[in-house]
């Protein structure tokens, strides 16, 4: 009874075997994506949180980098302030002229806070420009390479003297120096002082091209000026 | 009421363009915001609410802008003159049309105000700058009125089914 239980189970086993292993397949595959799936999601999920992870500790490590640039631009104005005590005040720069004909930055500073009309405006750098404007909380500073500005500038260490006037462009021309005038690629440029707006001495630019070709009496020179007024942030007003 | 809201948009989209122009190194990406409002104001709601419009307008452009008192008033004043007279004969039937019409009060702008300068001044350094500025102005002030027609135009049905 027993042996031909076996039999028949062993018959039944048999024919189970090829039937187990067709139905297990299709089903071990469904598995296989099951568990791929559940890989999968765990992996997406993983990914996702390492991903929002990444980008937090990237936007921290830009913040960082900014802050630093910050500190050491509000480091050197400080230096720059602590070397004449009482004669600036500090502003940022909030805004730029609405059109690209004139180069014209908006202060965050206005009458409120002391500042007048013609007051010059300076960096660590050099020289910006002047007031031009003054509302009760905002100023517009006329920039040096606005087609209206005009100052008086030296040749450091040289007698030569001469009108930078803006032309809208990134660089300005220095005008009404005559061919004989000591000038040449290279020098460097301060306020002379003698326009009654910008006070001696300050930094200007650097003249880049001295042309004595050109017809007439006057040199034709380009002058490149120390300050990026596309990348102002803080600037200094100089009280008179 | 239709004009104060649209008049407040200009106003509000020139302070944004103010603040986000030192952030950006382009000087040609400096479109006019203002008088393609001006243009929408005076076109389809009316020349009288198109004056209010064009006086606030200039007024505003000329605070956030270094220009001498007065100038960017009269210029946008011409501008919607010309609108003005222009509305009686021309119909603005879709968005690409009134982006001709924005490109070229942007080139009667720059030209009006370079004759300003001229006269005014009796100077030519700021006329070469505007005429530098002027074609790129024009096509990115074009491009600018279209995304602008499209949205105060939607703001325009949204409101006018309301009422």
């Amino acid at each position: 009874m027993a042996r031909s239980y076996s039999t028949v189970k062993a018959g039944f086993s048999s024919v189970f075997g090829p039937v187990l292993s067709v139905v297990s397949k299709p089903i071990s595959s469904v598995g296989g994506i099951f568990d791929s799936y559940f890989n999968v999601v765990g992996a997406k999920k993983e990914n996702k949180e390492l991903r929002e992870k990444y980008e937090k500790l990237y936007v921290e490590n830009q913040k960082l980098v900014e802050t630093e640039r910050e500190n050491v631009r509000l480091r050197k104005l400080l230096e720059f302030v602590q070397k004449r005590p009482n004669t600036m005040i500090a502003a940022s720069v909030v805004g730029e002229d609405l059109k690209n004909w004139f180069r014209c930055v908006i202060i965050d500073k206005g009458s409120k806070h002391n500042i007048r009309q013609k007051m010059p405006v300076v960096t660590p750098k050099g020289i910006v420009g002047q007031v031009v404007e003054v509302d009760l909380w905002h100023a517009k500073v006329m920039v040096l390479n606005d087609t209206n500005s005009s100052v008086d500038v030296s040749v450091e260490g040289k007698n030569t003297r001469g009108l930078l006037e803006g032309t809208g462009q990134n660089t300005v021309k220095m005008k009404y120096v005559t061919k004989n005038d000591d000038i040449e690629i290279g020098d460097k440029l301060v306020t002379s002082g003698k326009d009654g707006i910008y006070p001696k001495g300050i930094p200007v630019g650097i003249v880049i091209t001295v042309n004595k070709n050109k017809a007439g009496i006057f040199t034709d020179i380009d002058v490149m000026p120390y300050n990026n007024f596309r990348q102002l942030d803080e600037v200094l007003l100089v009280r008179k | 009421m239709r004009t104060a809201l649209y008049t407040f948009i200009a106003i509000l989209l020139l302070l944004i363009e103010t603040v986000i122009s030192p952030h950006v190194s382009l000087d040609v990406l400096k479109p006019e915001l203002g008088i393609p409002v001006m243009l929408y104001v005076t076109f389809f709601l009316g020349a009288g609410p198109g004056l209010a419009s064009a006086v606030c307008i200039g007024l505003a452009e000329e605070g956030l802008s270094g220009a001498p008192n007065g100038s960017l008033l009269f210029v946008t004043i011409v501008i919607y003159l010309i609108a003005a007279v222009m509305r009686r004969k021309y119909f603005v039937d879709s968005k690409y049309t009134f982006a001709y019409f924005s490109s070229g009060s942007v080139i009667v702008q720059s030209g009006l105000f370079a004759a300003l300068t001229f006269f005014a001044h009796g100077e030519t350094r700021g006329i070469l700058n505007i005429a530098f500025y002027m074609v790129p102005n024009a096509i990115i002030t074009g491009f600018a009125s279209i995304l602008l027609f499209s949205f105060i135009d939607r703001l325009n049905n949204i409101l006018l089914e309301k009422s």
